[in-house]
């Protein structure tokens, strides 16, 4: 099965850019053969391109929900694809959208996609770091995307 | 005092807020579009390597990446005192054009077009890129993905990414095109310039040939007389790499005209207490407020203002669109901020045309594209058209070229008063009293602000949890009396 490991965020905005160093922690541990380990800072369109010809993809974001403490780990499923950082817009179109675009036109999309989203503290300081709590994340959720990509990530 | 709070704004890259205020008898009184700060990237860039800047620069943004990739570039190119070869400078401007393409593309089919092709008044659940294609057809979607993948394999190919390329370098770039490459990027050339007159068809079919719409682009509460910026080549046509800054007045009289290393004597900023955003004016007319007219120093940029300060387009089919538009809209200046959709079609051909010119120069294959520069650093202005505007990046560094200082105004700053401007009036033109506040009406009033391409990204990075149009309207003591989603 073709799997996208997608890390998606901003690299210099503090907690925005766990989905960038979760894709870097799990490079060397999971590309090769049928997984692909890639980082975005785009979405919307973007995404759709970056999409295509996968059978399964996995996301990983950063999420405000405002409600739980900094560095809560969730995994979402086709539900929740316009409420984390990424996947909620980009000039307009949230993922749940672009999917239904792509799939109109026909194209080649996962049938399965999951996304591992971190509760962020802060996403306005420019900073190649996250906040200490949603640092502490970055092995736990590297953990579960490997899970997640041998067989199904139980929780 | 009623207050109306749209937020977060849809469509709209990053997160903003528009809070319409109304007094006891149900006009509008006063209405503010703010953004939330984003703290600290002076402070990020200092002490970092000036040569880093091209790749820091072009992470702040998730949408036009490549416009401060090129500005910081060309700031290095002025920082380190060398001039790249005739090349180099082609092959920056190549990889632009790809990218204009897509980013118009963008605009237009996603943000822009579904107010028109759906109406201003459509569901929101329609008024998408989805509804776009369930009326216009499949066809035309695959195409609009089709030139994105293609014009973003382009820029792959010159700058090693689809998007954040590694490409500019002080005093030229990192890698030129070779025969096949040439090849590759002629033939897109060619069928973007065919989708560029296929989109100005579209426009005409479904927005020119509609009374309703036609008389809503010009009517007064989406008209302003303001000043226009924009960068014109040495013919004083539009160009979105590299020229000098001109700007008309109200009348489309040329007021200024001005190298990237003045514009601090053109431009100076004013400050609200409500925003952190600075409001960028001209200087020499000086800030009267959030005021049209010759007298108050508000100036816009982005599509329409090119198209007004330029006396033309340099490719002939752009030209013939170009005078087309100026004609059907009472000639130039266009002041009619719903004429940005129009104008930017006009852009995307041109992009289209140059890319191809470019694809077909000689030089284009040349592997003369790099310059190594030896003179000590200290100052930079590097000055593009990104999609939405002018962009300025100015960096100060010791004489090792380590940062020092760092200034950036960017394309949505530079049009923020005129962005409050064009959501005030609006809202005053639809807003009531008596008259019931729907969904459609606040549509017609995100059409003011929607053609200036807003990208608060470049600004503010954060998205909101999840992207509804929850409105509020409080009573005269701030409760919340009514909500639409």
């Amino acid at each position: 099965m073709k799997t996208l490991v997608l890390g998606m965020g901003n690299p210099i905005l503090s907690d925005d850019g766990i989905g960038i160093w979760v894709a870097r922690a799990l490079e060397g541990e999971l590309s090769g053969g049928e997984v692909t380990v890639m980082e975005t800072s785009m979405a919307g369109l973007n995404l759709l391109e970056l999409l295509v010809d996968f059978n399964r993809a996995i996301l990983i974001d950063s999420i405000q929900t405002g409600k739980r403490k900094a560095g809560q780990i969730y995994r979402l499923g086709p539900e929740a694809f316009n409420v984390t950082q990424h996947t909620a817009t980009s000039h307009g179109v949230n993922l749940a959208t672009v999917l239904d675009l792509g799939r109109k036109l026909e194209l080649n999309l996962p049938q399965e996609i999951i996304i591992f989203a971190v509760e962020a503290a802060d996403v306005n300081t420019f900073g190649e770091r996250c906040t200490p709590e949603v640092e502490k994340a970055i092995p736990v959720v590297s953990n579960m995307v490997i899970q997640e990509v041998n067989g199904g990530y139980n929780a | 005092m009623k207050k109306i709070t749209i937020d977060p704004i849809t469509r709209l890259e990053g997160h903003g807020k528009i809070e319409i205020f109304l007094n006891d008898a149900g006009e509008v009184e006063n209405s503010y579009f703010q953004v939330p700060e984003l703290r600290g990237f002076e402070k990020f860039c200092e002490g970092r390597l000036a040569e880093d800047m091209p790749q820091i620069t072009q992470r702040i943004c998730g949408v036009c990446p490549e416009a401060h990739h090129t500005a910081s570039t060309k700031a290095l190119d002025a920082l380190f005192h060398v001039d790249p070869p005739s090349p180099a400078k082609k092959l920056r401007e190549l990889l632009y054009c790809a990218f204009y393409i897509t980013d118009h593309t963008t605009h237009f089919y996603i943000l822009g077009a579904p107010d028109f092709i759906m109406g201003p008044d459509a569901p929101v659940a329609e008024r998408n890129i989805l509804g776009v294609i369930a009326k216009v057809g499949l066809e035309l979607g695959g195409a609009v993905i089709n030139t994105r993948k293609q014009n973003h394999h382009i820029i792959h190919i010159l700058g090693g990414r689809a998007v954040h390329p590694v490409f500019g370098l002080p005093g030229g770039v990192s890698k030129g095109l070779n025969e096949e490459e040439r090849k590759e990027v002629e033939q897109i050339a060619k069928d973007s310039v065919e989708f560029a007159q296929l989109s100005l068809k579209v426009f005409d079919d479904i927005v020119l040939k509609n009374k309703e719409y036609m008389d809503m682009i010009v009517s007064d509460a989406y008209t302003h007389h303001t000043y226009y910026m924009g960068l014109v080549d040495e013919d004083n046509k539009v160009t979105f790499y590299d020229g000098k800054v001109r700007i008309v007045d109200p009348d489309g009289i040329e007021f200024a005209k001005y190298e990237s290393r003045q514009y601090l004597e053109h431009i100076a900023e004013h400050v609200e207490p409500w925003t952190y955003v600075k409001f960028p004016y001209l200087k020499n007319v000086g800030w009267k407020g959030f005021l049209e007219g010759k007298d108050s120093g508000v100036f816009r940029v982005a599509p329409l203002a090119r198209l007004n300060v330029a006396d033309g387009m340099a490719t002939p089919l752009a030209q013939e669109a170009y005078e087309k538009m100026f004609a059907a809209l009472g000639g130039k200046p266009v002041h009619h901020t719903l004429a940005m959709h129009w104008a930017r079609l006009v852009e995307m051909l041109y992009a289209a045309e140059r890319l191809l010119e470019l694809s077909q120069d000689p030089e284009i294959t040349s592997s003369d594209i790099r310059v190594i520069p030896t003179a000590t650093p200290d100052e930079g202005i590097g000055i593009v058209e990104a999609p939405r505007g002018t962009l300025i990046h100015h960096y100060i560094t010791d004489e090792r070229g380590v940062i020092k200082k760092v200034n950036l105004i960017v394309a949505t700053v530079n049009n923020a008063a005129a962005v409050n401007m064009s959501i005030k009036k609006a809202a005053m033109a639809l807003i009531k009293p008596g008259k019931e506040i729907t969904e459609g009406l606040l549509n017609r009033i995100e059409m003011a602000w929607r053609p200036y391409d807003l990208c608060l990204a470049c600004a503010s990075h954060t998205f909101p949890g999840s992207n509804p149009l929850p409105i509020h309207i409080y009573n005269g003591k701030g409760k919340l009396i009514k909500k639409l989603t």
